[in-house]
């Protein structure tokens, strides 16, 4: 090739690229938002001379390019690629995958924000929970299953912490009742329908009787209302509930990574309980269903669908009428709990005529009593490594 | 702006070399002073009357030094050029730094100054000056256009993070330059090099310099990988910027000088300062050393000027105790080196003089780099593993992470690859694949700026 072809190739295709890019940005139609990243996108700034003289409309401008900029998936993938493949960095922005799955680094452990953590949850049972059976546990974030040298939180050093602070709070330990296949590739929480060990062993360690497997339980597809049957596309049932795919999930870290994965399969467990159960949301002052179909439908976080979501205090109440036999205790049950209580939280409805949860990051704890009414509940602390590891109680 | 922006890649570069191609050559002067203007306005709104100003003074003076050349009036009229521009330059740059100092040591505490530090101050104001004392010195001829002298200080590819071009370099082009394929196609290779030396080696090491700021997990494994790190970030992003510039400059015509040149395989430390940040080397010898009487004075008033040269250029590169550390130790090092350690350094081995350079050079990115002098005696002790251990599961995981970047950097800041591209063997291969490697990298570095990765701007207290 001589110099004057290959000149007129590196000129043209230059030239080219950047117009071709620039005429198409102005083409396109902007954004709202990214469903792939789960966020707003930047919009054009405003301009206004306020704006134009402090900078702040260059400043937005910039961020709306890139927001906006056409086929950005896909030159996030393109980094991605060239960052794990050509770089074979370990991580992308922090995030990794492997063998399929998605993984974010969090590390290392912070022992300050653990033991503020702890010194909350103490707090919190020396002011309301004197008279009640307390108990904790801490879940592991994917992460520490995973057999390799990518750095991770020491959980072991964590229940040591959490030991140390709170030793009269029964620890129950579900390390071993979990593994890999039990979180979804894509996302950080669980899978609800692979909880079955887990809630075996709170239900032991607990000494509550039933366990999930043993439940004598009529359900089948007819107890299903017609409203959700016709949603959704029954397949199995499984033990005492009936398992019911919701269909595709790409969890939070997909979009994070910015590399094409298989999404995961949401699944939710139905029973009578759960369906004839009510939730109150205090903050919203609405009644719900356990599952929240239409926020599955319309949530960009589909994970949303096990108890709508994010709240700081709701109620689940098991309907007295129609209830069946096992669920007919009237213990209730305190749940402190993060998004991983969402889905677990429904499968120990047969053991409580009602449970409350309560989200420390969102409530503060100095004002508990003002929205529950602390009796002899069972209590349980259950919240992720990760959340443990940040100091965000209020 | 910054050149790795979506802003600056795919919005005004591609208008302003729209329409700066389609205009007769009588109004590219005009349309690259707009485009400047409108350039430095996006980052810095209201500095950009400043710079005006700044523009029109140089312009006047520059008029009355000429009209009065070969009178005392052609001094008196320099002197008040040059004390209204490093009046300025000290006025937004260091006005706060001198008073924090002055406050020390007096009762009654002077009040801090709320002022910005105007982006690209430090450069165009050097440009200004040189300007100014060429032309009182016969060396440059007197600008009378004001817009194409406003053109020739505001000129958007080296305005705000150089090379800090003499009026003397592109004087002729001003006028009269070559637009050709061949010219603009080179430009193109400087300007996506450039980008991906910043984009894609800079900014990923800075990532890496950033972790190990924000980590509690120390090794010396960790130090020496920040140190590196470090080393390679500064080069890769400062050359970067430059390879840009000199890119841009070719594409709208121009032909500035080179600005580095290999430094980290210097062999001394004067040897890396001829490699280094060329074009402010070559402007401190000009206008500050040669005028203080050089080498060509006693012993201990050229010590004094070296020290009062090194102490300016650390001062330059910001207003902190850091920089003016960092200068006088490459001023310290070169009266030494010329003292006596440049012959012992001819008859080492050239791989110690090497090591040496780059253990110099590395602890002075450390000083460089540093927020206070805790910091900098802690990552300058590190490396001798005090009070740490020798590896630590973070830095094993970040050195594999970083390891292959590392590498690439470590050859890329040596003459191999080029070496290599240009033998006989593979000529023929490496020259039809260069068009296609190019546009790959335009690609790769705009997946990165929009993925929003790491992206600093390293010249904000230049």
């Amino acid at each position: 090739m001589s110099e004057k072809t290959r000149n007129k190739i590196i000129v043209i295709g230059f030239v080219s690229i950047l117009f071709i890019f620039f005429i198409a940005n102005i083409v396109k139609k902007d954004e709202q938002i990214s469903l792939t990243e789960r966020r707003k996108l930047a919009q054009f700034p405003t301009i206004t001379f306020k704006n134009i003289s402090s900078g702040k409309a260059s400043e937005d401008f910039d961020k709306y390019t890139v927001d906006q900029f056409i086929f950005r998936d896909s030159f996030r993938s393109i980094k991605s690629f060239w960052s794990k493949n050509l770089y074979r960095q370990k991580d992308n922005n922090g995030l990794f995958l492997k063998d399929g799955s998605i993984y974010k680094i969090e590390y290392p452990l912070n022992k300050e924000n653990v033991k503020s953590s702890a010194e909350k949850i103490k707090s919190v049972c020396d002011k309301y929970l004197k008279n009640n059976n307390v108990y904790y546990s801490i879940i592991p974030d994917k992460n520490y299953y995973l057999q390799s040298d990518y750095l991770k939180i020491d959980v072991n050093e964590m229940q040591e912490i959490m030991r140390e602070i709170i030793p009269n709070v029964n620890y129950i330990d579900i390390t071993k009742d979990l593994n890999l296949e039990d979180y979804y590739r894509t996302d950080l929480h669980w899978k609800q329908e692979n909880l079955e060990n887990v809630i075996n062993t709170i239900n032991d360690e607990m000494n509550i009787e039933s366990k999930i497997n043993t439940i004598k339980n009529e359900m089948n597809s007819e107890n299903i209302t017609n409203t959700i049957k016709s949603k959704m596309n029954l397949k199995e049932a499984v033990n005492d509930y009936e398992i019911v795919n919701l269909g595709d999930f790409y969890g939070a870290y997909y979009g994070q990574l910015g590399m094409k994965v298989e999404p995961d399969t949401i699944n939710i467990l139905i029973n009578d309980t759960i369906q004839n159960s009510i939730v109150n949301n205090y903050e919203k002052n609405s009644t719900q269903k356990v599952y929240d179909i239409e926020k599955w439908k319309s949530s960009s976080d589909k994970y949303d669908v096990y108890l709508s979501g994010a709240t700081p205090i709701i109620e689940i109440e098991t309907n007295k009428e129609i209830e069946n036999e096992n669920s007919s205790s009237n213990k209730e049950l305190i749940l402190f709990r993060d998004s991983f209580g969402s889905s677990i939280a429904p499968l120990l409805l047969d053991n409580y005529s009602k449970i409350t949860l309560i989200d420390l990051r969102y409530v503060s704890s100095k004002i508990l009593d003002n929205y529950v009414d602390f009796k002899n509940q069972d209590v349980l602390f259950l919240y992720s490594a990760l959340i443990l590891n940040q100091n965000v109680f209020k | 702006m910054v050149f790795s922006s979506i802003t600056f890649l795919f919005y005004f570069l591609p208008i302003t070399l729209a329409i700066y191609y389609m205009v007769p050559n009588k109004f590219k002067n005009f349309v690259l002073l707009l485009a400047s203007f409108v350039f430095y306005f996006f980052g810095e709104p209201t500095y950009v009357l400043l710079m005006a100003s700044s523009i029109v003074i140089t312009y006047i003076f520059g008029r009355l030094i000429d009209k009065y050349q070969g009178t005392k009036y052609s001094k008196i009229f320099l002197i008040v050029s040059l004390i209204i521009s490093v009046g300025l330059l000290v006025y937004f740059k260091y006005a706060n730094f001198l008073i924090e100092n002055i406050n020390l040591w007096v009762k009654n505490k002077i009040d801090f100054i709320y002022v910005a530090l105007p982006i690209g101050i430090s450069f165009y104001t050097f440009q200004m000056i040189s300007y100014l004392v060429d032309v009182y010195r016969k060396e440059a001829k007197v600008q009378k256009n004001i817009l194409k002298l406003a053109m020739y200080i505001s000129l958007f590819p080296q305005l705000i993070a150089g090379p800090i071009v003499r009026y003397t370099t592109i004087d002729g082009q001003i006028d009269e330059r070559t637009h050709t394929m061949q010219k603009f196609a080179l430009g193109v290779r400087r300007f996506i090099i450039g980008l991906s030396k910043k984009v894609l080696i800079a900014n990923v090491l800075g990532e890496l310099v950033n972790t190990f700021s924000a980590s509690q997990e120390m090794s010396t494994l960790y130090y020496w990988l920040y140190a590196i790190a470090t080393m390679l970030q500064i080069y890769f992003d400062f050359s970067g910027y430059s390879d840009m510039a000199i890119g841009l400059g070719k594409m709208f015509g121009f032909d500035f000088l080179e600005n580095f040149n290999y430094p980290y395989i210097a062999k001394s430390i004067t040897d890396f300062w001829r490699r280094w940040h060329i074009s402010l080397s070559s402007w401190f010898r000009d206008y500050i050393y040669i005028p203080l009487g050089g080498n060509r004075t006693s012993k201990l008033k050229w010590i004094r000027n070296i020290l009062i040269v090194w102490f300016l250029t650390g001062l330059w590169h910001g207003a902190a105790w850091n920089f003016i550390i960092w200068g006088l130790y490459f001023g310290i090092l070169l009266i030494i080196e010329k003292l006596f350690l440049q012959k012992i350094l001819d008859r080492v081995p050239k791989v110690i003089s090497h090591i040496y350079t780059l253990l110099i050079v590395m602890i002075s990115f450390i000083i460089f780099s540093g927020e206070s002098t805790k910091e900098i005696l802690q990552n300058i002790g590190g490396l001798v593993g005090i009070g740490n251990p020798l590896v630590s599961p973070e830095s094993i995981y970040y050195l594999k992470s970083y390891f292959i970047v590392i590498i690439i950097a470590i050859v890329s800041a040596t003459p191999l690859l080029k070496n290599i591209a240009n033998s006989k063997k593979i000529e023929k291969v490496a020259r039809t694949l260069e068009p296609l490697f190019l546009l790959v990298l335009l690609v790769v570095c705009t997946s990165y700026i929009v993925d929003g990765s790491f992206n600093p701007f390293l010249y904000f207290r230049f």
